[in-house]
């Protein structure tokens, strides 16, 4: 048996951030560990097989953390595992009562809109994206060579794959935070 | 926003509040930082309510977003807050409104 695991698009597969919390839980429960979590993360994540923890993972969306915000995580015990995109990564070994980084509902709520927020902001940057192209290609065809139009072709093409996945990605966020 | 927020958005915004804003304001009648706050809760309520990071965090942001507490200095990177007068007032009519509805209860029974 392979002592290394690749997940690849995990923070698809898990839309909301506390099925991403508890699959993280699963996976170092299963001894699937992970130490580090980069930019890449959500599209490709490897753990490495060892000693099965019990650990308590945050999905915490913070576009711009004040100064404090890292100190006062740590302080609260919390290990510091990184961030991808806006979302930074915790964890937290534990027995007995599961800790809590958001102990209200409240909190809960507004991580949760802090969230969709992000993930809308990122659509709407792609919508801008493939609109722009679509209109470059429409408005400028005659002068730009073949070799310039397959390329703006191909990169509305590749955007609009991204567009459409985010789009997807929203819609069920907004269905299960409705749930 | 900050320190201009008046107290009739404060009151609209704040008023009925949350336990978890309730308990952070009283704690910062004090000097505290994040980590303080949440002990100082938890000996108060005997442990029923236990502060998260994410929760503290955010909700002192929120908190001095409206003006309602202060940084006062850093030390060992964290923020020491304290309560402002307007968190002052906001805290009194809270608490005004809660006394009410323990009196209101108790004359119904």
């Amino acid at each position: 048996m392979s002592d290394q695991k690749t997940v690849l698009f995990p923070a698809f597969r898990y839309i909301l951030p506390s099925d991403y919390e508890n699959w993280l839980e699963q996976m170092a429960a299963e001894g699937w560990q992970i130490d580090h979590i980069g930019q890449w993360s959500s599209i490709v994540m490897s753990f490495r097989l060892c000693e099965p923890k019990k650990y308590r993972f945050v999905y915490d969306p913070q576009v711009s953390p004040r100064k404090e915000y890292i100190p006062t995580y740590e302080e609260f015990g919390w290990e510091y595992l990184g961030r991808m995109a806006s979302a930074h990564i915790w964890r937290m070994e534990y027995e007995g009562e599961r800790p809590q980084a958001f102990s209200d509902q409240e909190g809960l709520v507004e991580r949760n809109r802090r969230n969709l927020t992000a993930v809308s902001i990122s659509f709407f940057i792609f919508l801008a994206t493939v609109l722009s192209i679509g209109v470059w290609l429409g408005f400028a065809v005659d002068s730009l060579s073949a070799g310039d139009r397959i390329q703006l072709v191909i990169a509305g093409v590749f955007f609009g794959v991204i567009l459409l996945a985010l789009g997807y990605f929203m819609m069920q966020m907004r269905k299960k935070l409705q749930k | 926003m900050g320190e201009n927020m008046s107290v009739e958005k404060a009151r609209k915004r704040y008023i009925p509040m949350s336990e978890t804003m309730f308990y952070i304001l009283l704690s910062l009648k004090q000097e505290r930082h994040g980590y303080a706050i949440m002990q100082h809760v938890k000996e108060l309520t005997k442990g029923r309510i236990r502060l998260g990071a994410g929760t503290v965090y955010s909700s002192l942001g929120k908190l001095e977003g409206d003006g309602l507490i202060k940084s006062i200095r850093e030390e060992d990177r964290r923020n020491i807050y304290l309560i402002t007068p307007l968190g002052k007032q906001i805290l009194h009519e809270e608490t005004e409104r809660i006394a009410e509805l323990c009196f209101n209860y108790k004359e119904a029974l």
